[in-house]
């Protein structure tokens, strides 16, 4: 499987870190109320494995909410905030501040969950983007419920395609709630995406 | 005018018109954010014609957008080409759009907003911002939810009383109480007590215990005037209520006029070691103010304690205490 050196690695956790604080912030502002997000570790897998990881252990596998945006420049990515549907609901409606609990996500909360996806992918894409000091150009979010090997393979990434995965913390009023944001990329986006991380260590080093 | 240059004019034209007939509103920026494009939905629906709009600074018409969501959206098309979307449900109505603007009293269209970057040939990026209508959409989940309140509402009322039970309560001052954090609003808790109901039930027997408990239930629940107030049976002879957007003044009076109301009721009580031999309750009062939000917990040992202090100072009286 690929890998980043221990340096390259914690270069990258902590450009994620800073995106997904700017996405916290945004998300403060919208709410009144203080909400904070972290992401502990990266890991890179095949998408096979990553489908696995979301829940796929049981025999019945758990339904999962994503929300996609496709991103093209520097490097391709197809960029998919993940969280299990229960999890989804408790979010937007923490968010909301709604009383009524439906079963699932009404329309107007999946858009909701769209714009708090929005908002994530983003702040960590463009946070990478301006380390980077590169373009890339962002489609719009789209709302997905299913497996997670469906949501994975929604936009008809290849088999051999390689997953950026990261793990997200959610707090939000005593809540504290895991997801996932993944990057699909092909190899040769890897490369550039390598490429770029070590042009910032080298900046960022030089710098020192 | 050789035949390129009049296709190309027609193009525009057909594109024009286009634009001014879609049904949603379409504002272009330019990269100092000042307005290109103007479509007649926009004009239908903010009395602001279009002549009067191109050329014009966005914040300079919208000065109350800027620093919130739109603006960061605008700055994300701009300058990260990244397209952002506003959804009704946590944005509501930024933008002053109305079914009929000039109408009196119209509340504004519930707004689905989307920010795309446009590239432009020979100029830096500009940005789209389209507005949708989704006010029937609104409309609609907030009739499922009110059908779903209807339903759980049943499993949310106390078998004898009638009044909210206990599960209602929770949920209901968990909900108020990050209200009242949001909003910046004080919040009251009245914790309510029949006086020696256990002797009462003694003497009397249970079932007109049971009488005892609905009709003082059903006596100070009618003395709520607001949908957002409500009654609960907390507990045995004990009931609660929550009073949102209530300061300690007013709380008060809502206190001691509940106490009245239990003495009007004029039931006898040969058990009650007070001077009237009827039916009283005592009442334990907190306030949370706005600048010092507290646990929920903490809001509801202090009515406790209020409870607790009134029992002590003799009965059929109301007593306040601030959280924590």
């Amino acid at each position: 499987m690929f890998n980043l050196s221990e340096l390259e690695n914690d270069a990258l956790v902590e450009i994620f870190n800073i995106g997904v604080g700017q996405a916290a912030s945004s998300m403060s502002a919208i709410v009144n109320e203080p909400v904070r997000m972290s992401v502990p570790s990266i890991s890179f897998m095949n998408r096979a494995a990553a489908g696995r990881l979301l829940g796929a252990r049981d025999a019945e596998p758990e339904r999962i909410c994503g929300v996609s945006q496709r991103y093209v420049g520097a490097f391709d990515t197809d960029a998919i905030l993940m969280f299990p549907e229960d999890k989804s609901l408790e979010i937007v409606r923490l968010m909301v501040g709604e009383s009524v609990p439906l079963k699932e996500l009404t329309e107007m909360e999946q858009e909701a969950m769209c714009e708090i996806g929005n908002i994530i992918l983003n702040s960590c894409v463009g946070t990478l983007a301006n380390i980077f000091q590169r373009e890339l150009r962002g489609s719009l979010p789209q709302y997905h419920v299913g497996t997670s090997d469906e949501i994975l393979t929604a936009n008809g990434s290849p088999s051999d395609a390689v997953v950026l995965m990261l793990h997200i913390d959610f707090v939000l009023e005593k809540h504290q709630i895991h997801g996932y944001v993944a990057f699909i990329l092909d190899i040769s986006a890897l490369h550039d995406l390598k490429e770029q991380i070590n042009l910032y260590i080298a900046r960022a080093m030089g710098q020192a | 005018m050789d035949t390129e240059a009049k296709r190309a004019a027609h193009r525009l034209s057909l594109l024009e018109s286009v634009l001014c007939a879609v049904n949603v509103g379409a504002i272009v920026l330019d990269g100092e954010r000042r307005i290109v494009v103007w479509n007649s939905w926009l004009e239908r629906h903010s009395n602001l014609p279009w002549d009067q709009m191109l050329g014009r600074e966005f914040f300079a018409i919208f000065p109350e957008l800027r620093g919130q969501r739109v603006d960061a959206a605008i700055q994300q098309a701009l300058y990260n080409n990244f397209p952002s979307l506003l959804s009704q449900t946590l944005n509501k109505a930024p933008f002053p759009l109305y079914p009929q603007p000039g109408a009196p009293e119209s509340e504004r269209l519930q707004q689905a907003v989307e920010v795309t970057p446009l590239a432009v040939a020979g100029a830096p990026r500009h940005c789209l911002i389209q507005i949708t209508d989704v006010s029937i959409a609104v409309a609609r989940e907030k009739l499922l939810r009110e059908q779903a309140m209807v339903l759980r509402s049943q499993t949310f009322s106390d078998g004898l009383t009638g009044i909210a039970n206990r599960r209602h309560f929770d949920v209901a001052i968990e909900k108020e109480q990050r209200r009242a954090k949001r909003g910046g609003l004080p919040l009251s808790l009245l914790m309510i007590d029949i006086d020696h109901f256990k002797a009462y039930n003694d003497h009397y027997g249970h079932q007109k215990g049971d009488q005892c408990l609905i009709q003082v239930a059903a006596a100070l629940a009618s003395m709520l005037k607001r949908p957002c107030d409500l009654m609960a049976r907390y507990g045995g002879e004990e009931f609660a209520m929550i009073l949102p957007d209530t300061d300690v003044e007013q709380a008060m009076l809502v206190g001691e006029q509940l106490r009245k109301r239990a003495l009007e009721l004029a039931l006898p009580h040969e058990r009650n070691l007070g001077e009237l031999r009827q039916v009283t309750v005592s009442i334990g009062i907190t306030t949370q103010s706005p600048d010092l939000p507290v646990e929920i917990d903490t809001l509801i040992n202090a009515a406790d304690r209020a409870l607790y202090r009134a029992k002590r100072n003799g009965r059929n009286r109301i007593e306040f205490l601030l959280p924590g």
